[in-house]
């Protein structure tokens, strides 16, 4: 578990499925994932977008093959927009956002998205706020009817807002404070920064949580929730002017806002390598290294991404055959790139075997690191890492969630959806060099944060009986 | 997140996939062939020609339920190591081999059957029969690669008990409520019984177990049809029976009263609790009405549980219900959380909203909104060939034919109010029919859920999943 990830889930098994059929001829030929060219690819004629006069932005990929819809709503709140006071607010508000307006009561929101069919999610990250909803086509104009009422004429109930504040805390206790991984990523992200608020935890500090105020959260939705702040992504079996029609009745009537106050902190540059000890009772260490990175619409990302699946996706990856294969240091390994608005964070995060210690792997890592700086990386892992990344970019895109899911990333988080169709290119204009230079500017130690969990002596031991 | 989804866990197993098997107007189950080789092997092949991948899945019959008796692991070591040296190809090569691809391939062991399941491109077909056939003919089962990987699932187990224990609660649930039927060994072992299998129980399992008459390969995607059938009868024509016949599984019994596990977890913040007696068999006639009960009951965000116990209450981040039908009855659960102080109270909470189904039923519209909502998510179910290998292995390991699918439509729109209330009676226990499992703080919570009927315990750091002996 990666704490970025915590609070975004996706849809119904998006990342985890194949390809399904019927996908756009356009599309396979932009995608095709043998090309090795740098030719610019053009994004597949049908998606369509429009922007409505209150600043609200929306993209429509029409795919026909089943007859369901992804609809996700891309708000541009995370916690990267709280202060002190009011940390997890962005995350407390992805619950408020269901609860009644002044139209509809708390709860029929989902009661009627599901008697016709549909279901929901939201999720909350450092950056964004993300709303899903998956439904019949059928229903098209009932999810709009919603999506625009909740914009437009939110209500907060005094009493509701009591209630999902312990369903939040329910989730922070799930997520965090029974959850050794999220415990400790909680306190390494807060040490990472100094300055920038992405020093805050999404899900909120305990004080926060029940302390905010039903004013907290009436500025926050003015604030935020804005229309010229969202941004609609609709895929699957609708027609672009069936959408557009739908937006212009239920959302272009939400007035614009004044834009919403930037971020202005920088984080500045870290002096020196920071450290974070944590001591819990568990059976199984922790270690977890957490450097500098660039902001998600950096051009290095595309390599670091490839760096990262050659260092810990899969069994053949550099860092899991090293530290779980040879030396058996460690149960498992992973990697993280946490692409934001400003210059985030790459995680590797270690599970290491009971009575491990975390100071022979920091080495270990460190030695290798040294050598990948160094040497570089061969040609098969340059190919292996290019391979699993095309697949799984495909694997996305076969799904109509999935493509909800990307186009709204990319013109969010790129400022461009059409900069999607530029990645198989950019993957394979990436060379082993490249890789190396981007090692050498990233895994510089003293930009990185060291984070240990390290077990309280343990209280129970083996005992008799029993077999499994 | 707004909400979790209902499938946990640990337990990779056909079995445990909750996803009901359904099916919309405007979908109709694409062609696919169904060929038995001659030496038994079943192929089962649905090309789906628009894009360059194919997705596979191959089912070894036996799993966890023909584990030696005391050896709970042995099935999912065999799994593991499947992958972990083959043929020509070390443990290293064949990682690379796959992987080099942009493949993915992995095995684990399940209930009632272990599973390979991955996906190559189209191109790599060749490699894909190959590299499958030389996992389940030619495994090397390397002692080296065996101790490793023994330990380092030891220390999976471990590692888990240090995080969210949504996922391992099953794993004590039905060791408590099935007891020693099968259903109620552990797939994945515990770190006691890992421990005690060696190198020749994995040689034993294997030989006794992966056999032409118990395998099941299963292909869709961008497939060569007639040359993907020659090359896999080719290559597993050598296959000979499996040494043992898979033996048949009785059905466990429901209990009667209400009997407690406590777990502890000393300093939790949270209590979990998992509440479950017996359900139905995957071949459970009124399996439409079960769908549709089961979602207004705990399969969806506004079902009764999760108004009750998240909605109104706020004592819980989510409350769901489900049942995991296998060749024979396996459980129907109720599972949720909440902070230590409020567990009695959510526990109670939990258990009334079972009474009143029983006592009140369902009312005609939330029967409606309920058929609305299984056939309005279904499409979504079965979207791309790795959907539709799952599918079609679900119709092959429990012995169903397509109308399981292309009939589901039909008898979705069919439920009606008296059929739903035949399967609460018949499926859903009563609330004072079930056994409580419970993961916590047992200073705080014992005397709460003593309360609920005879009290068993362990803790999680222990090395099983089974009540310390009273």
């Amino acid at each position: 578990m990666l704490p970025r990830r915590f609070f975004s889930a996706g849809g119904p098994g998006g990342y985890n499925a194949a390809m399904h059929s019927n996908m756009a001829g356009g599309v396979l030929a932009a995608l095709s994932i043998f090309a090795v060219t740098a030719a610019h690819a053009a994004a597949p004629d049908e998606i369509r977008s429009l922007t409505l006069d209150n600043g609200l932005r929306i993209i429509v990929w029409p795919d026909h093959d089943i007859p369901n819809v992804a609809l996700y709503n891309y708000v541009r709140v995370g916690s990267r927009n709280e202060a002190p006071g009011i940390t997890g607010l962005a995350h407390f508000f992805e619950h408020m956002m269901f609860n009644g307006t002044a139209r509809r009561p708390p709860g029929e929101f989902d009661r009627d998205m599901e008697a016709r069919g549909g279901r929901n999610n939201a999720t909350t990250t450092d950056d964004l706020t993300i709303y899903m909803d998956w439904f019949p086509s059928t229903a098209l104009d009932l999810v709009f009817d919603l999506e625009g009422d909740r914009l437009g004429h939110l209500a907060f109930d005094p009493k509701v807002v009591e209630s999902e504040r312990g369903v939040v805390y329910s989730e922070r206790r799930l997520r965090v404070e029974d959850d050794n991984t999220g415990f400790l990523a909680e306190q390494v992200q807060s040490t990472a920064f100094a300055a920038h608020p992405y020093h805050f935890p999404t899900i909120g500090w305990p004080s926060d949580i029940e302390g905010w105020t039903l004013a907290d959260l009436q500025r926050f939705f003015k604030t935020y929730y804005a229309p010229n702040n969202c941004t609609f992504v609709v895929a699957g079996d609708v027609d672009a002017g069936e959408v557009f029609a739908l937006a212009r009745k239920f959302l272009a009537p939400i007035p614009r806002q004044a834009p919403p106050p930037a971020v202005r902190t920088v984080e500045p540059v870290q002096p020196g390598e920071k450290r974070v000890t944590v001591e819990r009772r568990a059976q199984t260490p922790l270690l977890q290294l957490a450097y500098k990175a660039p902001k998600a619409d950096d051009p290095r990302n595309v390599t670091l991404g490839l760096l990262s699946t050659i260092l810990a996706q899969g069994d053949a990856s550099r860092l899991h055959r090293l530290l779980v294969e040879e030396k058996k240091l460690a149960v498992s390994v992973d990697t993280y790139l946490q692409e934001g608005f400003d210059p985030g964070l790459f995680w590797v995060f270690v599970t290491l075997p009971e009575g491990g210690n975390p100071d022979i792997v920091e080495a270990v890592i460190d030695a290798e690191f040294a050598k990948l700086v160094s040497e570089g990386v061969s040609d098969a892992e340059l190919a292996r890492a290019r391979n699993l990344t095309n697949v799984a970019y495909f694997q996305q895109l076969a799904t109509i969630d999935g493509k909800a899911r990307l186009l709204g990333e990319f013109e969010v988080m790129h400022g461009d959806y059409r900069k999607l169709f530029d990645l198989p290119g950019a993957i394979a204009r990436v060379t082993r060099e490249d890789i190396r230079a981007a090692a050498k500017e990233l895994l510089d130690a003293r930009h990185r944060t060291v984070g240990v969990l390290m077990p309280t002596p343990a209280a129970s031991g083996p005992r008799p009986g029993g077999e499994g | 997140m707004r909400h979790a989804t209902w499938v946990a866990g640990t337990a990779a197993a056909v079995l445990t996939l909750a996803v009901p098997v359904a099916y919309s107007a405007g979908v109709t189950m694409p062609p696919y062939t169904r060929t038995l080789l001659p030496n038994g092997t079943v192929l089962v092949v649905m090309p789906r020609r628009d894009v360059p991948l194919i997705a596979f899945t191959a089912l070894v019959r036996g799993g966890g339920v023909v584990d030696p008796v005391g050896k709970p692991g042995v099935a999912s070591l065999t799994a593991g190591l499947l992958e972990k040296g083959a043929g020509a190809r070390d443990a290293f090569a064949f990682a690379d081999a796959v992987e080099g691809a942009g493949g993915s391939f992995s095995a684990a062991a399940g209930t009632e059957a272990i599973t390979v399941a991955g996906q190559f491109l189209a191109k790599d077909q060749g490699l894909m029969v190959e590299l499958l056939a030389d996992a389940l003919l030619r495994p090397r089962f390397d002692a080296a690669q065996f101790d490793s990987l023994r330990k380092r699932q030891i220390e999976e187990l471990k590692a888990a008990k240090d995080s969210d224990p949504s996922g391992l609660i099953r794993l004590y649930g039905r060791r408590f409520l099935f007891g020693d039927h099968p259903y109620g060994s552990p797939a994945s072992g515990s770190e006691r019984s890992l421990a005690a299998i060696t190198r020749e129980d994995v040689l034993a399992y294997n030989r006794a177990n992966f056999g032409a008459d118990r395998l099941t390969l299963i292909f869709a995607g961008d497939v060569d049809a007639d040359a993907l059938t020659k090359a896999v009868t080719r290559a597993f024509s050598g296959l000979a029976r499996a040494a043992t016949p898979l033996p048949a599984l009785t059905s466990p019994p429901r209990v009667t009263g209400r009997r407690v596990l406590l777990i502890d977890q000393p300093g939790a913040a949270q209590t979990h609790f998992w509440l479950a007696n017996t359900g139905v068999a995957r071949k459970f006639a009124d399996r439409a009405p079960l769908d549709v009960v089961n979602t207004l009951y705990g399969g969806r965000f506004t079902s009764i549980l999760n108004t009750e116990l998240r909605i109104k209450s706020g004592l819980s981040y989510g409350a769901v219900s489900g049942f995991t039908r296998g060749s024979v009855p396996g459980e129907f659960a109720i599972r949720s959380f909440t902070q230590t102080d409020t567990t009695g109270k959510a526990i109670d909470l939990a258990l009334a909203t079972l009474a009143g189904l029983h006592r009140d039923g369902v009312t005609e519209d939330a029967l409606g909104s309920a058929r609305n909502y299984v056939l309005g998510q279904f499409p979504q179910q079965l979207e791309t060939a790795s959907h539709w290998v799952g599918a079609l292995a679900e119709l092959e390991l429990y012995g169903l034919d397509r109308s399981y699918i292309d009939g589901y439509t039909a008898a979705i729109e069919g439920v009606t109010p008296a059929a739903a209330k035949r399967v609460i009676s018949e499926a859903f226990p009563a609330a004072g029919d079930l056994v409580i499992v419970v993961i916590g703080d047992a200073a705080k919570i014992r005397d709460a859920v003593a309360k609920y009927g005879p009290l068993s315990e362990t803790t999680l750091a222990a090395p099983d999943f089974r009540a310390r002996p009273q």
